[in-house]
């Protein structure tokens, strides 16, 4: 069964959880969220901490409500994510990485660009 | 509060309402002077070691034991309302079984005639969320399949509260996925509420709204998970503190992982000041709690 880390709150952890699938377009752009039981039964939470997690990401303008259909992938939910995405990488993740980089003497020229994996 | 206090569940959302509720059997009181309530919509665990009074607190909610103290089940009292309380209550007891002769079907037809609020539609769109097949007789069938045919069943009938008396004990990890993510999935609706009894404690905390913890037939602790989050706090630290953490009383020291910052100690409140900087926050779990409020006292000397 799920695991759930103990140093952060459960809807904050389930709130990443749904925003890396939205990112992977599922569900896709303007089509409807699971329901809040069918994400319970799936995760085994309390549909409370369903409803905080769902709420956090329509707070982070990613989902919104159509009358008496539930909740919908907004438009552009995606870019909107790869945008916090990419703050986050060039903000914490980058300077990380580049001091890493310049410990190891690696120079831009040897870094591979092109290749896929 | 005494029993005069207790106001109509429809006026206060509370599906049942105890006051001092006492069973006894004999001389001993097998629960002992409990007062709790529970709203509609909730998920509550209810937590105890074998013989702390689970399994007679949940008959006394269905009129099965004679209690003293003041009692309310859906605005019922359930030891003079017994029947009218059964047709809008689902409960399935820790020694529940199902016929070992009959198919599926069968007892879908059979609890049409005998029960009011049960739809058979449902009963078998329930069933088609499992591996069992109404043409399956229940002498056929694993554990597993038994219990999800028994919570399709009973889950049929339209009802405020269900009562689970350890109804996963047996059933392996997957069975008991199915089951849960079942009971999630198609009873909890946000007006109706359950109330569980299991040892798997760490496998359905996620699930809960609140606990009831009873310790030798008391009630150790009722609360919200939200409010235990609160209330409870665990600090996860380093060995090199442990001395400073344990002067400061906690309720429990335990591990909750290799490696520095591995050991927690877990607080009714918030620790002292000087204590809370030496180690940092972490969510207390409650198997930890349970640990520490239902420990036998002869185990205090001993354990640490």
């Amino acid at each position: 069964m799920q695991t759930w880390d103990p140093r952060q709150p459960i809807y904050q952890q389930l709130a990443d959880i749904l925003a890396a699938q939205l990112l992977d377009g599922e569900p896709t752009e303007g089509t409807a969220m699971p329901s809040v039981r069918a994400l319970a039964g799936r995760y085994l939470l309390n549909p409370l901490t369903v409803n905080r997690a769902l709420q956090a990401l329509g707070d982070e303008g990613l989902l919104e409500s159509r009358r008496g259909m539930g909740l919908y992938v907004r438009a552009g939910a995606r870019e909107r994510l790869k945008a916090v995405e990419r703050q986050r990488f060039l903000e914490t993740e980058w300077p990380r990485l580049r001091e890493r980089l310049r410990r190891l003497g690696i120079a831009p020229a040897q870094l591979n660009w092109e290749e896929r994996a | 509060m005494n029993a005069a206090d207790i106001q109509h569940p429809q006026a206060t959302d509370q599906l049942v309402e105890a006051r001092d509720l006492t069973v006894r059997y004999g001389a001993k009181r097998a629960v002992d002077g409990v007062s709790f309530s529970i709203p509609k919509g909730r998920v509550v665990g209810l937590l105890g070691h074998n013989g702390a009074g689970k399994s007679t607190l949940m008959k006394a909610l269905v009129g099965l034991a004679p209690t003293e103290g003041a009692l309310s089940v859906l605005g019922l009292d359930p030891v003079k309302d017994r029947v009218t309380l059964l047709e809008s209550a689902c409960y399935i007891p820790d020694v529940a079984t199902l016929p070992r002769w009959a198919r599926v079907g069968e007892l879908i037809r059979m609890m049409s005639s005998l029960h009011p609020h049960f739809s058979a539609e449902r009963a078998a769109a329930l069933l088609q969320r499992t591996s069992v097949s109404p043409r399956d007789k229940v002498k056929n069938l694993s554990k597993g399949m038994v219990v999800q045919a028994h919570l399709a069943l009973i889950a049929a009938i339209d009802a405020k509260l269900m009562i689970l008396d350890e109804p996963t004990l047996g059933l392996d990890v997957l069975s008991r996925k199915a089951f849960y993510e079942m009971l999630i999935d198609e009873w909890c609706d946000g007006e109706r509420s359950v109330l569980i009894s299991t040892h798997q404690v760490e496998e359905i905390e996620s699930l809960l709204s609140d606990v009831l913890m009873l310790n030798e037939g008391k009630l150790v602790l009722s609360i919200s998970l939200e409010d235990m989050d609160q209330r409870f706090v665990a600090l996860s630290h380093d060995a090199s503190v442990a001395q400073e953490m344990a002067a400061a009383h906690p309720l429990l020291k335990y591990r909750v992982g290799p490696g520095p910052n591995g050991n927690a100690a877990l607080f009714d409140g918030p620790p002292p000041a000087s204590v809370e900087a030496l180690g940092r926050r972490v969510r207390p779990s409650l198997v930890d709690l349970f640990v520490a409020l239902t420990r036998k006292p002869e185990l205090d000397r001993t354990q640490f």
